[in-house]
């Protein structure tokens, strides 16, 4: 109501202000500065004006030397009306005003057009005055007689023109007709008519200048001012008029406010009045509060508190009279240990600086001295601070309580549900939610029935009702349904809560899942029936080894009752077939372990004794532990039978059933034992078949199995029944002869197998024959172990084999120096590398047309330090076989690269042709490292050629195909060495990338006599060339082979003839040199310098090919 | 607006003193009043629009192509030729000390400098440009709109070009001629022959016309007063022949032209409206025939010449 009356008078007053604005403006609309500036102008105008009249009659009066003050005067007038007309221009009501102006300007416009005329005027007139007194005063002197008589006429113009009047003009005229009527000389004739055309002329310009005095004197520009200026004035009165209306309306309105004001004041008096006395009850009110109350200014100083505020905070006492700051406040409360809480009681930090201003806000303070108070920090709009606390010291006491009732509740390991008295869920709690999968939410308002899995009758759950709505608590089971659908016990206790009168409100329900029980029972069940039934006795002992407990089959397999054994040691069982060790054994691991399980032989209760597979487990028990045990154990007789079936076949032959290769090898163990202890001789004989295979060939397996078997009774009756024969698969056995006196009783019983294997088999219903080949070693003397002793008779036999079959041979000191020799060549090769004792030769290709070297095949050779020069026959096989190969091969491939490198930069067009063995492939030879090489030393892959065995493009093998096709790929070109000397057909060469044939050795040495290796070298070049292959002859020793070879138009070739291989520092020099000479002599090869070895000429070294100690044949090495 | 009369005071004391002021001699001829106080950045930039060829059609004509600052401040040729050679029907009178003039153009039809300054811009002979045009060019330049925010609110506009034209053509006042010199007392300043000059330009009459501050354009006068000179010139009669008639549409002001000025005369050849006179001698000869209706005898003509000649006073930009 009150704020309504204040936006009323609000208005008002804006009103009436308003109204004051306009009035005072409606005022101001006489503008007395304007109103002067006006004045002043009309005045400048008219002073300027009346100045232009006196210039003007000045003028027309001959009075004025020159014009300047007019164009000033005109242009000042000009300006003058401008600035009237624009002043003017801002008042839109005047219109007649601006017509007067109009009027006036044009009156003055009209004035200035008729001064120009003046001006011209008695500028012409001035300019005649100016010039008839020299025009008289020439004709006197010219014409004497007519001066004098002009001379009068001349006065009477002047005077005229001094003084004019019509009469005078009249007489001038008249005196100058008559004076023109007169007659003259010519000469006088012209000059007085030039006079007097002048003096016309004069009096013509005079009359005009009358006409236009006249007309200057009509011109109402006087007029025109006085009304423009009367007119203004008026205007003025009019505007001063109302002004003064609008000063008394001023003074009024005025007058209004100020009572106005003095209203508001007494108003504001009363109001301040009321406001103080409001002030007081509410410092009443807020004093008397139960509540302490604080409020903080904008400032943050303290404006008003309570005195319960005080009693709050004692702390604060002293200060709070010195209206303290917010923050003096919060220091203070800081120093006291208050701890503050949300209304959740989740702690918050305390305040630093200010107080969060915000609305609502809501904490708790907990004092050291154990009050609680509930805080309110409330901001006003005004930024205002109200502080409120509420002492909750005793509610929150009894919050505490319930709060730790409550956690119990909710923490409880048990089910909780309260219901209402209809039995509607009220309460569950977390464990409940647990337990059902129900979320409390879910299930509040419902019936418990939801979680029923519906095999509790009506009946019971009437009975649970009737019980508990009499007051008294059902205890029992439910058999209930998870949300998922699981199905769980539980143990419930119902019990009504009764209020304080007594009366029932609530029951409480509390469970206790019982499933996991359930389960163990059910488990415990299970194996009750499993220990019953099982086959496998079962026996149980406690902490003092006695017999708790046995099952059935316990019974059924030692023959004891229960009754026999419960309360006994397990050691009636024993069989005494084990020694002490055994079961010391057996306890060390019961003890370590825990467990034990192996076989033992037990006595039955009849008195037999059989094997049992035991196991036994100790119990551990939650504080006892080992100290029971459960033996496990089952009657393994049969197995035992079983095992020893699977032994006989493990160390049998099954075919011959002579024993086998692990069967001997123990019994070959067992008898150096005996021979090493009794110093006894023993024998073994390896014999192997002849033409064995050829009959499994030929006759099929079933006959090659019926022969071995023959063989197998054959070998066996010739030995003693002490010795063994075995067989160690394939046409391969073994004889053992144990304790023999010498050496040549092995020899006589080798002797008498050969005869035995000669006598003719029957296979089939045919005669068959086959022979034996024997390698005898003997113990001591060959091998002290079996492995040496089986493989030095295995050599043995190889030799005996290889010395023609049906045949036995000993082991020998030169074979085992062989074997020997080999090892230790195979140690050296393994260093030859580290200590370089590798180098590599080269012998040139020659072009048979250019003669120029074309290429070079690389060749390797090994300088041993104490062997010299070893062929590379002898080695690289030996390299091959320990795989030696791999790091060699690559070896020689850097190293050729590096060498070609060197000549390429040196300018030698040279491709080089590095050998391959097959083993270099699986031993890590890839494509990648091949082009790795290529691309380190900047070598074109065209130079490269890379030579290969007939066996290796043999090869059906996908991975080498594509290892060459990769290869060839990145251009590198293959050659097949020693071709012919393999099972290659040119045939197959189409399906393989190769560039290069080599024609091997063998073939050209005997060219051209053999007829045969000259139609077979023909052949080979023939189909070579018809598929695009190259064709390189090597080993080219003679002229005549040349020549041979030129005419078959083979192109290429190497050998002895051109050079041998050499050491890469005279290939330059060679290919500077060509061997043209040699081609067309025929002539001697040329002789290599500085070799490492003695270098003889083929000629004198025909079979160099199996002297490659010589280091000829180079050719026909591999690499 | 408090500026206003701060300049109209400082028009009257430069501009209106001189002319009222008291003199050694008194005479029908005073000297050239010192020209008016004025911002130097206006003149500079009203110079530089002056001799601007761009505010012509095609960018060829500025105003000093046909008011040759260092000759005359006229145009030497008897017509000038405009944008695209078109020529002129009057000749370019002097544009020095024309803000002394009681109007401008030959018929008077421009009553101030500024309002000139239109005339010969929207002429389509002279530049043949309009002012949208001009004021395009003008804002497209970076320099001029620098220099024009620097001296007006409102920048680059027609009334600021104009009054920054007209500003220049206010400054340019020939100061201090020897005839001057001799009017403020310095008896050496004129020749005898000068000196006697003067006595026959008054008494033939020529001061009739010829006189104030700038000897000239302060009034009109009727072409042929004392003779028929557009009979005896022997071409027909232009519209230009008509005079300020085109402007009035008043029969008594047919042939009448603005007195011009005689303080650069020895410099302004061809002489009259039609540039009909070529030489000095001749205009004087002409005028004395035709506007005093008599011959000037030989003899006379050079003193009148060495007077005309002590009527030329100096400015920066003119030729001594």
């Amino acid at each position: 109501m009150n704020i309504h009356r204040f936006g009323l008078i609000q208005y008002a007053l804006l009103i009436v202000t308003a109204v004051l604005i306009l009035v005072f403006l409606q005022t101001r609309r006489l503008d007395l500065a304007q109103h002067t500036h006006r004045l002043d102008l009309l005045l400048q105008l008219q002073q300027t004006e009346a100045q232009l009249d006196r210039n003007t009659f000045q003028m027309t009066a001959f009075q004025l030397v020159q014009y300047d003050p007019f164009v000033t005067y005109i242009r000042r007038i000009r300006d003058l009306l401008q600035q009237l007309a624009e002043l003017e221009a801002g008042e839109a009501a005047s219109s007649t005003l601006h017509q007067e102006i109009e009027a006036y300007r044009q009156a003055l416009s009209d004035k200035f057009t008729l001064i120009e005329r003046l001006k011209s005027t008695t500028a012409l007139i001035r300019n005649q005055l100016h010039y008839l007194p020299a025009a008289a005063q020439t004709l006197s002197e010219t014409h004497p007689q007519l001066g004098q008589r002009i001379a009068p006429l001349l006065n009477a113009l002047y005077r005229y023109n001094l003084l004019p009047s019509d009469l005078a003009r009249q007489r001038l005229l008249q005196d100058m007709d008559a004076l023109a009527a007169s007659a003259y000389l010519p000469e006088e004739r012209e000059a007085l008519d030039h006079l007097l055309s002048h003096m016309r002329a004069n009096l013509r310009l005079m009359e005009r200048l009358d006409g236009l005095r006249a007309r200057y004197a009509t011109i109402p520009t006087d007029t025109h001012f006085a009304q423009l200026y009367r007119d203004y004035s008026k205007r003025h009165e009019a505007q001063s008029r109302i002004a003064r209306y609008f000063n008394a309306l001023l003074l009024i309105v005025a007058l209004l406010l100020l009572v106005g004001l003095g209203l508001a004041l007494r108003k504001i008096y009363q109001a301040q009045q009321a406001l103080k006395k409001a002030h007081d009850q509410l410092h009443n009110a807020v004093e008397n509060l139960s509540e302490a109350f604080a409020l903080f200014g904008a400032d943050g100083h303290l404006i008003l508190h309570n005195r319960q505020y005080a009693t709050f905070y004692p702390w604060l006492r002293t200060i709070l009279s010195s209206r303290p700051h917010i923050s003096d406040i919060l220091e203070c409360q800081a120093a006291q240990e208050i701890t503050l809480w949300d209304l959740k009681n989740r702690p918050i930090p305390p305040f630093k600086g200010r107080l969060p201003c915000r609305k609502d806000r809501f904490y708790q303070e907990e004092l050291p001295n154990g009050r609680w108070y509930l805080a309110s920090d409330t901001c006003t709009p005004d930024r205002e601070l109200i502080c409120v606390r509420v002492d909750i010291s005793e509610s929150k006491h009894f919050e505490l309580e319930l709060r730790k009732l409550y956690r119990a509740l909710e923490q409880s390991p048990a089910t909780v549900i309260i219901t209402d008295c209809e039995g509607n869920i009220e309460y569950v709690n977390p464990r409940f939610e647990e337990t059902t999968g129900y979320k409390a939410a879910e299930v509040i308002g419902q019936n418990p029935r939801i979680l029923k899995s519906g095999d509790k009758s009506p009946e019971e759950y009437k009975e649970l009702w009737d019980t508990i709505k009499s007051g008294r608590t059902w205890r029992g089971q439910f058999h209930n349904r998870r949300k998922d659908g699981k199905i769980y016990w539980e143990s419930a206790s119902i019990s009504p809560v009764r209020d304080e009168s007594g009366k029932i409100t609530h029951f409480i329900a509390v469970k206790e899942d019982i499933t996991a029980r359930k389960r163990a029972e059910d488990q415990l069940r299970m194996n009750a029936t499993v220990f019953e039934t099982t086959n496998e006795g079962i026996m149980v002992t406690d902490e003092k080894n006695r017999i708790v407990t046995v099952n059935p089959a316990f019974t059924r397999i030692t023959g004891y009752e229960p009754e026999e054994v419960i309360g006994r040691k397990p050691s009636i069982l024993s069989s005494g077939r084990h020694d002490r060790a055994f079961y010391q054994k057996m306890w060390e691991s019961l003890k370590k372990r825990g467990a034990w399980s192996g076989e033992i032989w037990n006595r039955r209760k009849d008195g037999s004794v059989y094997p049992e597979w035991l196991s036994i487990a100790a119990i551990h028990g939650p504080d006892h532990p080992h100290q029971e045990y459960v033996a496990i154990f089952s009657d393994i007789t049969r197995r035992k039978q079983d095992e020893a079936q699977i032994q006989r076949q493990a160390n049998f032959d099954a075919l011959t059933g002579l024993p086998n290769r692990s069967l001997f090898a123990d019994r070959l163990a067992h008898s150096l034992r005996s021979a090493r202890r009794e110093n006894w001789l023993v024998a073994l004989l390896f014999i192997d078949l002849d033409h064995f295979k050829s009959i499994n060939d030929t006759l099929g397996h079933v006959v090659g199995d019926n022969l071995l078997q023959q063989v197998a009774k054959r070998l066996r009756s010739c030995v003693r029944e002490s010795d063994t024969v075995a067989r160690f698969g394939g046409d391969e056995f073994v004889v053992l002869l144990d304790d023999i006196k010498k050496a040549s009783i092995a020899a006589k019983t080798a002797k008498k197998i050969i005869a035995a294997l000669q006598v003719p088999f029957d296979l089939d219903g045919r005669e068959g024959y086959i022979g034996a080949s024997i390698g005898i070693t003997l113990f001591p003397t060959d091998g002290q172990d079996g492995d040496t002793l089986l493989r030095n008779a295995d050599m043995a036999m190889y030799r005996a084999k290889s010395a023609g079959r049906n045949n036995y041979q000993f082991f020998t000191d030169s074979m085992n120096q062989q074997m020997r020799d080999r090892a230790a060549l195979e140690q050296d090769l393994r260093l030859a590398l580290e200590r370089e004792q590798l180098f590599l030769y080269y012998q040139p290709i020659v072009d048979f047309k250019t003669g120029r070297m074309t290429g070079v095949e690389v060749l390797l050779r090994w300088h041993h330090p104490t062997r010299g020069l070893i062929s590379p026959n002898r080695f690289i096989p030996l390299a091959e076989e320990i795989g030696l190969i791999g790091p060699i091969g690559a070896w020689v491939l850097e190293h050729a690269c590096t060498q070609a490198e060197h000549w390429q930069e040196a300018g030698l067009d040279l491709h080089i042709n590095v050998n391959l063995s097959t083993r270099q492939l699986a031993l890590g030879l890839t494509p990648t490292y091949i082009a790795d090489l290529l691309r380190t030393h900047q070598f074109s892959p065209k130079h490269l050629v890379l030579e290969i065995t007939e066996s290796l493009v043999l090869d059906k093998n996908a991975a080498s195909l594509s290892w060459i096709h990769t290869l060839k790929d990145l251009g590198i070109r293959f050659a097949v060495d020693d071709f012919g000397t393999g099972y290659s057909s040119l045939s197959y060469l189409k399906r393989f990338p190769v560039d290069i044939l080599k024609i091997d050795r063998s073939f050209v040495q005997d060219l051209p006599e053999d007829r045969n290796d000259a139609a077979l070298v023909k052949a080979i070049l023939a189909m070579a060339h018809s598929f695009g292959l190259e064709v390189v002859a090597e080993g080219v020793e003679t002229c005549e082979q040349l020549r041979f070879l030129q005419a078959i138009d083979c192109r290429k070739g190497q050998g002895y003839l051109f050079s041998p291989p050499l050491p890469p520092e005279q290939i330059p020099l060679l290919f500077e040199k060509g061997f043209e000479t040699c081609l067309s002599a025929g002539m001697q090869t040329v002789q290599p310098q500085a070799l490492p070895f003695i270098e003889e000429p083929p000629s004198t070294q025909p079979d160099c090919e199996h002297a490659p100690q010589s280091g000829g044949g180079g050719d026909q090495e591999h690499d | 607006m408090f500026w206003r009369p701060v300049f109209l005071s400082l028009l009257f004391l430069g501009g209106v003193h001189p002319v009222f002021g008291d003199f050694p001699r008194k005479e029908p001829i005073s000297p050239i009043p010192a020209p008016p106080a004025e911002d130097p950045r206006k003149i500079a930039l009203g110079k530089r629009l002056f001799q601007d060829p761009q505010l012509s059609q095609d960018g060829t004509i500025s105003c000093e192509r046909c008011h040759r600052l260092a000759e005359g401040g006229h145009d030497p040729r008897p017509f000038s030729k405009g944008v695209g050679g078109a020529l002129g029907s009057v000749n370019a009178p002097t544009v020095y000390n024309s803000s002394l003039n009681l109007a401008q153009f030959w018929d008077g039809r421009a009553s101030s400098l500024e309002e000139q300054i239109d005339g010969p811009l929207q002429n389509p002979v002279e530049m043949a440009m309009s002012w949208p045009e001009v004021l395009r060019r003008l804002r497209a330049d970076a320099t001029y709109q620098q220099a024009f925010r620097a001296l007006y609110p409102d920048g680059i506009t027609a009334a600021n070009v104009r009054d920054a034209i007209a500003a220049f053509e206010r400054s340019l006042l020939t100061w201090n001629a020897p005839f001057d010199r001799w009017l403020r007392g310095d008896k050496t300043a004129l020749s005898p022959q000068a000196l006697q000059g003067y006595e026959l330009f008054q008494s033939y009459g020529c001061i009739a016309c010829h006189q104030g501050a700038n000897v000239g354009g302060n009034l009109y006068q009727e072409m042929g007063a004392m003779g028929d000179y557009f009979a005896d010139r022997g071409t027909p009669i232009t519209r230009s022949d008509l005079g300020r008639f085109n402007v009035t549409g008043r029969p008594e002001d047919r042939h009448f032209f603005k007195v011009p000025s005689l303080r650069l005369a020895v410099r302004t050849a061809p002489y009259f409206h039609d540039a009909s006179a070529k030489t000095l001698e001749e205009a004087i000869r002409l005028m004395a025939r035709y506007q005093l209706g008599r011959e000037i005898p030989d003899a006379h003509i050079p003193p009148i010449i060495a007077f005309l000649q002590s009527l030329m006073g100096t400015h920066p930009l003119l030729r001594p």
